[in-house]
């Protein structure tokens, strides 16, 4: 970010920066607010999605709420890409998403590659058939609704 | 505030409720997700509606003002193409963080409502609205926990902001009453602390009571706590636009229309 800040920091703001704070963009932001602002909400993000340690001071009952609650949302994505996946695992899915989810950090590449990892870990599991069966017996079995599947694959919710 | 004019009621368009928003009588704007459309081949359903004159308005999900990261340059340039696609009135995001440390966290997080944090964030706005050929507007979310190091309430640091940059507000009603039964804060002390004169619209929206937290789930009845808190509102300043949100486990054609019957409703009780 020193970078990213170096070249986007008009002239004569590094004078300020002397002062303590930096014309950022057009804004004036104190000296080491963005850095302490990275490392305060990568701390708590890593406690939400990593199986980090909560950060001093936060309610943990909550922070373990919100954890199960950005489960769920996946859960309920991952669900919308791979209705075969579903179908599957029945009742079980639910539990094997939490699973999977549980301390790790949706991928680069979104809820579809969510949905690949996912399906890997089953896969590794003997409990999805091998590969090549699953995409032409998925692909067979959705080809009828591939526009919809396709519309609504990488949509996001905007629950918030 | 400028570019919102007066929107009406309006529902949020999904793909999945095309055709049902079309032809819901008294949709007077809706509002598409930006991160689901592509500018250049907008679905056919939005082009129906624009072409009867029915405001779209582009509403992010994923640009994360409240990050430490200026947003980024992409992701605006998305959001512009948008409204300029949509010829949009307004760009709506929120005042939340969405990615740290290379993670994501596919969700509206709550920023820190520190001086540092604000003056972060405000920087960041003005980033996004030199980007933006249209007015911002942010909106609160609902959160589950608060920063240890809080300095200000939600409307003091949107209230901040919005005097800092000139951002629009979009108040969420249903996040309100989410933080007033999650974190005991007043959702009328809300109303009462925010600049509801840079008001652009509002969302309601139903959710869920699960061992006594509420989820802002969309994907149910609006509770009627939620529709006080509108008339509340109403009662403060006549707001340009409210818009039902409604995001999954779509109910029938007929019960959406009673849903927006439901919302003019407590529009009207003030």
């Amino acid at each position: 970010m020193s970078d990213d800040h170096a070249r986007e920091t008009p002239p004569g703001a590094r004078d300020a920066a002397a002062g303590g704070s930096v014309l950022d963009g057009a804004g004036d932001v104190p000296a080491g607010a963005r850095e302490a602002l990275a490392g305060a909400q990568a701390v708590l993000l890593a406690a939400l999605v990593a199986g980090g340690e909560a950060p001093p001071g936060f309610d943990e009952g909550r922070l373990r709420i919100q954890a199960a609650s950005l489960i769920s949302k996946r859960r309920g994505t991952v669900a919308r890409v791979r209705p075969d996946l579903v179908a599957l695992l029945g009742g079980d899915f639910a539990r094997e998403f939490e699973a999977y989810a549980r301390g790790r950090p949706k991928p680069p590449g979104g809820s579809r590659a969510d949905a690949r990892d996912f399906a890997d870990r089953l896969r590794a599991a003997g409990r999805l058939p091998p590969e090549p069966e699953t995409a032409a017996g998925a692909s067979r079995w959705l080809r009828p609704f591939r526009r919809v599947v396709k519309l609504l694959s990488g949509a996001v919710r905007p629950t918030g | 505030m400028a570019g919102s004019g007066s929107l009406g009621v309006g529902i949020g368009w999904r793909p999945e409720i095309d055709l049902t928003v079309e032809r819901l009588p008294g949709v007077d704007f809706v509002e598409v997700v930006a991160e689901n459309v592509r500018p250049e081949r907008l679905p056919e359903s939005l082009r129906v509606l624009r072409a009867r004159g029915v405001p779209v308005i582009p509403h992010g999900v994923g640009l994360g003002v409240g990050g430490a990261e200026p947003p980024d340059p992409a992701r605006l340039a998305h959001l512009a193409a948008c409204a300029q696609a949509l010829d949009a009135p307004l760009v709506s995001e929120h005042l939340a963080f969405v990615r740290a440390g290379g993670m994501e966290a596919g969700h509206l997080l709550p920023v820190p409502r520190t001086r540092a944090a604000l003056s972060v964030v405000a920087a960041n706005v003005r980033r996004a609205q030199a980007a933006l050929p249209v007015p911002l507007a942010l909106e609160n979310v609902a959160a589950l926990f608060g920063w240890p190091e809080d300095e200000m309430t939600e409307a003091q640091f949107l209230g901040e902001l919005v005097e800092m940059t000139g951002v629009g507000l979009l108040v969420d009603v249903a996040n309100l009453y989410t933080n007033q039964v999650n974190l005991g804060l007043s959702a009328t002390g809300a109303l009462d602390g925010l600049p509801l004169s840079e008001l652009a619209y509002v969302h309601v929206a139903g959710g869920h009571s699960h061992h006594g937290v509420w989820h802002d789930t969309h994907t149910a009845h609006v509770p009627g706590e939620v529709l006080d808190i509108l008339s509340e509102l109403c009662a403060r300043v006549d707001p340009p636009g409210v818009l039902l949100e409604w995001d999954d486990d779509y109910p029938s054609d007929a019960a959406l229309e009673a849903e927006l019957g439901r919302v003019r409703g407590a529009m009207a009780r003030v």
